[in-house]
């Protein structure tokens, strides 16, 4: 906001405040991860004696390598990967297909399955409950235990709701006159026209999955299953697992505390990265799908 | 009566035509009303086992009802009163520090001068929104470990003798979830104030500076009067989760020396059903909770309606 009129002694003060308060808040929110990026890339032992703050001291890549070098960590790695993108591709299809039919008003019953989404928004079965539904149709100890539960999201579904709505009526129906189905007109019409939404409905989901703890702690025993974040969890708590890496190098395994610290950081990371270099060119859509679903609200 | 039918048929004829007619749509719709019915409204209604002695080989059919009874061990359970204690304290301060955040973080945002560091600020700001819960903790509870980079920087600067206990403190905890969730959400909760002081009429801040209002005046006087329905709006609405604690900071940034103050009644349900397998207990408790968080949702609705005449439902 460039004013053409002069600056007063107020408006110099008061730029000179925000500029101070808004450095702070950025150097708050960046520097924690930063810190996290110049720890993993210093060399583990050296990095312990402290006084790591602006740059690595002894670079090394050697703490990522055992990450991609340990089969738990990798296979962790690999099975949060594949659950995101099957479980964004799915949900968001899923979901979309849903939300396309609740958004016609010829809809027979629309104000029932209306009402029958909404309740669910206001109330729920609760961790208990839901803990035996797995059991009973077998999804404990799943990897599908991921992907269905998460298969239609009811918020995403109004996101979507939203903007089928407001697509012109002419699109279908010129659609129809030349023969095609519903589903044909949503798969090869309405879907290719959704593109802002469905990116934001997909970073929404994708973020989800690739962020969630609670159901390989909670619903998965099987170790080969849990993803990411779990692991970093255990690993806080349980120094057992640096006893279990194959192919430590050898000047990693005489301090063993300092290096699992080390690969913590690096573990954290790997999982922050891939966020962080998506979400900048998608921010746009985001912002737009948070005001749509903020505006509903 | 025959009339009755007979006016009865057609249109229910009618109905099957206009349903066979449309029976694509309607089976684009029917997996997700499945889904809702299998994932949502089967444990809606297993909560049903709070009023029984649930066992696993029994089902939810077979297993013996005991009334109230979970109730009554829950009510004289003194580390459910402790869990409801914290849970409840933990969210009125929520409310009260971690709320207010976005809108003062969306004041700052709005005053800044340079565009191109707005910009930074706002787009570094989002980020921890998307990492997860479980990332952020351990980097919150390795940065401030007794041997963390804190820590450490404290004592070269000489301003503390010995490390501070930062998450072996009870008195600690409360502050740093505090901080942690601040760290976390207070950028993309500024997203809805940043749009709503975009949606300010300019020409009230023109006639405000004809009138010679400075900076600080145009804040006060245009900049926050604006906010204020949006902010009083979400903050009554915010009102209907004070019984709701915060599952993944009680777990993730809790541990057995904080617990008396980081213990929540979720977690506490959890413990109970997961882990001691006390499945009609924990849902009892969960009940008990989920009732009382619906009644203030409810409450909070309502008195949103008679306040601001805004309601959610």
């Amino acid at each position: 906001m460039r004013s053409p009129i002069k600056l007063t002694r107020e408006d110099k003060i008061v730029n000179v405040t925000v500029i101070i308060v808004g450095f702070i808040a950025f150097v708050a929110t960046f520097y924690p991860l930063y810190y996290l990026l110049i720890y993993s890339l210093n060399d583990p032992v050296d990095a312990a004696s402290g006084q790591l703050y602006l740059f690595p001291r002894q670079f090394t890549l050697s703490n990522y390598s055992v990450i991609f070098l340990d089969d738990q960590l990798l296979n962790s790695f690999l099975v949060t990967v594949a659950r995101t993108f099957l479980g964004t591709v799915t949900g968001v299809l899923f979901t979309a297909i849903g939300a396309y039919a609740l958004s016609k008003e010829r809809l027979l019953f629309r104000k029932v399955y209306s009402l029958v989404g909404l309740v669910t928004m206001y109330v729920s079965g609760g961790l208990i409950p839901t803990y035996l539904l797995l059991q009973k149709v077998h999804l404990l100890n799943s990897f599908w235990v991921y992907i269905i539960p998460s298969l239609f999201n009811i918020f995403n579904a109004l996101l979507f709701m939203a903007f089928f709505r407001q697509m012109p009526k002419e699109l279908e129906e010129s659609a129809k006159v030349d023969g095609a189905g519903d589903f044909y007109t949503f798969m090869r019409i309405i879907l290719p026209l959704s593109k802002p939404v469905l990116a934001t409905v997909a970073l929404f989901v994708a973020v989800n999955h690739w962020n969630d703890w609670f159901s390989s702690a909670y619903f998965v025993s099987n170790q080969q299953l849990w993803t990411l974040p779990t692991i970093i969890v255990r690993m806080l708590s349980d120094t057992a697992i640096i006893e279990n890496m194959q192919n430590l190098p050898p000047n990693m395994r005489t301090d063993p505390l300092s290096t699992l610290l080390a690969i913590k950081y690096a573990t954290l990371i790997v999982t922050v990265l891939p966020i962080t270099i998506v979400y900048p060119f998608i921010q746009k859509y985001f912002v737009q799908g948070m005001m749509v679903g903020a505006i509903k609200a | 009566m025959k009339q009755l039918d007979a006016s009865l048929k057609p249109k229910s004829n009618r109905t099957w035509k206009i349903f066979k007619s449309q029976l694509t749509l309607q089976m684009m719709i029917l997996p997700c009303m499945l889904f809702l019915l299998i994932f949502a409204y089967i444990p809606l209604a297993g909560n049903i086992i709070a009023f029984q002695d649930f066992k696993i080989i029994s089902g939810f059919t077979g297993s013996e009802f005991v009334g109230l009874s979970n109730f009554q061990e829950m009510f004289s359970d003194p580390t459910f009163y402790m869990a409801m204690k914290n849970t409840v304290i933990l969210s009125l301060f929520y409310l009260l520090v971690v709320f207010p955040a976005p809108l003062l973080f969306a004041l700052l945002i709005n005053e800044i001068p340079f565009v191109r560091f707005r910009k930074i600020l706002q787009t570094t700001s989002y980020l921890p929104h998307f990492i997860s819960f479980a990332m952020v903790a351990s980097m919150w509870i390795i940065l401030l470990d007794s041997q963390g980079v804190v820590n450490q920087s404290l004592l070269t600067l000489q301003l503390i003798q010995h490390p501070i206990e930062f998450w072996t403190d009870p008195d600690l905890f409360r502050p740093l979830s505090l901080l942690v969730s601040i760290w976390k959400e207070t950028g993309w909760g500024a997203i809805i104030f940043l749009a709503a002081v975009a949606g300010i009429n300019p020409d009230l801040y023109e006639a405000a500076m004809m009138d010679g209002a400075g900076r600080i005046k145009r804040i006060i006087h245009i900049t926050l009067p604006n906010l204020i329905p949006l902010f009083a709006i979400l903050f009554i609405l915010k009102i209907g989760t004070l019984f709701t604690g915060n599952l993944d900071h009680s777990i993730l940034l809790g541990n057995s020396f904080n617990k008396e103050s980081s213990y929540v009644i979720e977690y506490y349900s959890l413990q109970m059903g997961l882990e001691l397998t006390r499945y009609s207990y924990a849902t009892a408790v969960s009940l008990f909770q989920a009732v009382m968080s619906l009644l203030l949702v409810l409450f909070a609705n309502w008195f949103s309606g008679k306040v601001s005449g805004n309601r959610l439902f």
